[in-house]
């Protein structure tokens, strides 16, 4: 049966438009960060697991075993996860698969995007759809997520501005964060004005292109035990994927997100938390697009179904709210470098170890989510972790 | 007694490399592989619970494209999903794990590869193989072969040097572990026998590699199932055990690979077979299924895997001891040479062929019960990764 799995360590480093360092010396940083904060070294390390979205990016042929060296990988085992942006999440879900199962003791997790290297990320976007059907319609990802938004906005009744309200949110969060790529002081009125890129998403509803990279470093009960006093556990893990032909979804309304309500369900369930608005602390959600984040605070339950528009207008999601989401800034202040938004999962560990900086939440954090969305817009991974 | 979490194969589906895909799209190739993995493990797509597929994003001119694959497999809607972008038996490795976590699931795990697709000559391989290098310190060098389309040949040429400089196998002893390859593959299909001297006489691709000692790209996808063994006595087929398994990354550095043997091999191996309680894998593996990209590439991974003294290579060889009647019969099924190299599903398909032979449903069945077997994938110049499983009946 599975084991228990613990995060003993996270890497940071700034996240930013366009990074002087290669795919190598990036995975290199984090990882030297992770194994200082784990008070490890490269030798303890059994397995390494990278995430990365999509090759095109950095125009690299299988980008992890460049950057393997660099993660203290040569002759270990490594593995690649590539989920698009879920990655973030899915990355150390098979880091946890390493150590869960018995097989390894010490993984590296490590995820990174260098997305400088390309002339259009979008351009690069466009081809993961079907060449024959969809890729000569020109879709990419602001394009399919206004038509979400739309189908989103449109079924629950809620309001631009209240995507607004989230970017002013997140981006103001991030001025307390030293890694973040775009802090910025805004009110709702600067984002309604800034001009739209796929009605009705603005541009400043969206995240930024980023070059990054983050660690984590997972371990079994045992080695974690010996490491600390205090191990933070991953209590569940979740996944759900749909169909890759977005037309023709098992729930064809964009504008729920079922698969995300699968990957959040089995979490909830493998951690044994019934009602996640009460029993969660602290969520950093994935939130390419702010009304990304809504959708995934009611997948997660965070908030009914639908209320996700009063969770922001009440504050319930502000920092010194009842439930702090993305203090960090998230995607949209701290940078959206595609898999590493990993961060995510890396801000949880800070909350719960009270070592978030400026960034902390002023609520005692026991249990936190996070969760990352991706693949071909289809794609959701969820994960809960916790003191015990 | 039945042990809840031992992992096992129930169900494998093939697409063979070299068949007719003209027309059929590479999500079709999957869904085949997979239709016919569920019918041999007489299942239907409602009880798989999760799905894993790997595949290179380059190799198939398409972003995400182990995403792409999802549909064909039963994934969607399913729990435990998860896309590599990796070599096919790193799914295999994924797979293995997720069941140990969660014995009672029915995971899939499979690849798909279409080379057809690409354009020119070898299908614009030496286009990719560039792509795979560091740009800044590696890249470069490429533009210094003249032709850049033997880009793969080079590589392959300095590797195959230097093993022949350590190992003293001849030209012609490549050439007949080719012949071995090429004709257990014609063995099974019916096709004429190829002799040492049509290998020597295949046109040189860069010396010492020939036409014939270089595997050809074929078009492959291959799906199996996965399960505990307690799950598998519900279900008709007898289950293949995976009883060991590991992976190993070498550096990407040009300049800091190890040629003419492959490190990364021996890693695996050791991980493999400390899991499986091998301590002497010539006597205890029956059969070996291994990377033979290059004819080479063979004889390099039979050392590495222990399957044979490297001082003992050059005598086994003349000895016939790889053959099918051998005593360690290595790529009975044809291997890359024979049958066509499905670049990141060939490791998936050594797992399928030795799985075949252990059940003994094999399309040409040898003389031998096969007990233990071994698979072996190795990721090539652009994936300097190998992969390593460890079958057995019981």
């Amino acid at each position: 049966m599975a084991r228990k799995v613990a995060i003993v360590g996270v890497g940071m480093q700034k996240f930013e438009f366009c990074k002087v360092e290669t795919i190598e010396e990036m995975v290199f940083d984090v990882a030297r960060n992770a194994l200082e904060d784990a008070r490890l070294s490269k030798d303890d390390i059994d397995a390494v697991v990278t995430g990365s979205a999509v090759d095109a990016f950095c125009g690299i042929v299988n980008s992890d075993k460049v950057a393997t060296d660099g993660a203290g990988g040569f002759l270990k085992p490594t593995m690649r996860n590539s989920t698009s942006g879920s990655s973030a999440v899915s990355t150390p879900i098979l880091g946890y698969n390493h150590v869960a199962s018995g097989m390894y003791d010490i993984v590296m997790v490590i995820c990174y995007e260098k997305m400088s290297e390309n002339a259009s990320a979008q351009a690069v976007f466009n081809t993961v759809y079907d060449e024959a059907y969809v890729r000569p319609i020109g879709l990419n990802v602001p394009i399919q997520c206004g038509l979400e938004a739309r189908a989103y906005l449109h079924r629950y009744g809620l309001t631009e501005r209240q995507m607004a309200k989230v970017s002013v949110k997140n981006r103001g969060n991030a001025i307390s964060n030293p890694y973040a790529q775009l802090p910025m002081k805004l009110t709702v009125d600067d984002v309604m004005a800034s001009p739209y890129l796929s009605w009705p998403v603005k541009l400043l509803d969206t995240s930024p292109v980023t070059d990054g990279a983050r660690a984590v470093i997972l371990a079994s009960e045992d080695v974690a035990r010996e490491l600390t006093d205090s191990p933070v556990w991953i209590r569940g893990t979740g996944r759900g994927a749909d169909s890759v032909w977005f037309m023709g979804r098992a729930n064809p309304d964009l504008g729920r997100l079922d698969y995300a309500y699968l990957a959040a369900r089995q979490a909830y369930e493998m951690a044994g938390i019934k009602d996640p608005a009460v029993e969660i602390d602290y969520a950093e959600v994935y939130d390419p697009f702010t009304f990304k984040e809504m959708q995934h605070c009611e997948a997660l339950g965070l908030c009914p179904e639908g209320g996700a528009g009063r969770m922001i207008d009440e504050g319930v999601s502000w920092k010194d709210g009842a439930l702090p989401v993305n203090a960090s800034g998230g995607l949209q202040g701290e940078g959206n470098p595609i898999g590493a938004g990993m961060s995510r999962l890396n801000w949880c560990y800070l909350q719960i170890q009270g070592k978030a900086g400026d960034c902390q939440v002023s609520k005692d954090v026991n249990t936190a989510v996070c969760n990352a969305w991706g693949g071909m817009y289809q794609y959701n991974a969820v994960m809960v972790i916790g003191r015990d | 007694m039945v042990m809840e979490n031992r992992v096992c194969i129930v169900g494998l589906g093939v697409v063979e490399p070299g068949g007719n895909t003209r027309g059929v799209a590479h999500k079709e190739l999957l869904f085949h592989a997979t239709r016919r993995a569920l019918d041999d493990a007489g299942i239907e797509r409602e009880l798989i619970g999760g799905a894993i597929t790997a595949s290179s994003d380059f190799t198939e001119g398409r972003s995400l494209s182990n995403q792409y694959t999802l549909d064909s497999i039963g994934g969607v809607m399913k729990p435990c999903d998860l896309r590599l972008a990796e070599d096919g038996m790193h799914a295999l490795f994924a797979g293995y794990m997720e069941v140990m976590v969660d014995p009672g699931l029915l995971m899939v795990v499979a690849a798909v590869q279409k080379p057809s697709e690409r354009v020119g000559r070898r299908n614009g391989f030496h286009k990719i193989l560039s792509a795979c290098l560091d740009p800044i310190y590696n890249r470069p060098i490429c533009n210094t072969v003249p032709h850049a389309e033997s880009l793969e040949a080079v590589f392959g040429a300095m590797d195959a040097r230097a093993y022949m400089e350590r190992s003293r196998v001849t030209e012609e002893l490549l050439a007949r572990v080719a012949v071995k390859n090429i004709n257990n593959a014609a063995a099974a299909s019916g096709e004429p026998a190829t002799a040492v001297e049509d290998v020597l006489a295949s046109s040189e691709l860069a010396w010492p590699l020939r036409d014939l000692t270089m595997a050809r790209e074929k078009d492959a996808a291959c799906t199996l199932i996965l399960t505990s063994e307690k799950n598998a006595g519900k279900l008709r087929k007898e289950p293949v055990f995976i009883s060991g398994v590991g992976w190993s990354t070498e550096g990407s550095h040009l300049a800091a690979r190890s040629y003419g043997m492959s490190p990364d091999t021996q890693k695996a191996a050791h991980q493999a077979y400390r899991m499986a309680g091998i301590r002497r894998p010539e006597k205890e593996i029956d059969l070996a299924e291994v990377s033979d990209w290059y004819a080479h590439r063979e004889l390099i991974h039979v050392e590495a895997l222990g399957l044979c003294d490297p001082g003992e290579t050059v005598l086994r060889i003349e000895d016939g001891g790889f053959d099918r009647e051998g005593p360690i019969p290595v790529n009975v099924s044809g291997g890359l040479l024979g049958k066509g190299n499905s670049l990141i599903v060939s490791g998936l398909l050594r797992v399928a062929e030795v799985a075949r032979r252990i059940r003994g449903d094999a399309v040409d069945v040898t003389s031998r019960k096969v007990c233990v077997g071994l698979a072996h994938s190795w990721g090539g110049f652009i994936s300097p990764t190998a992969g390593v499983a460890v079958l057995s009946k019981w």
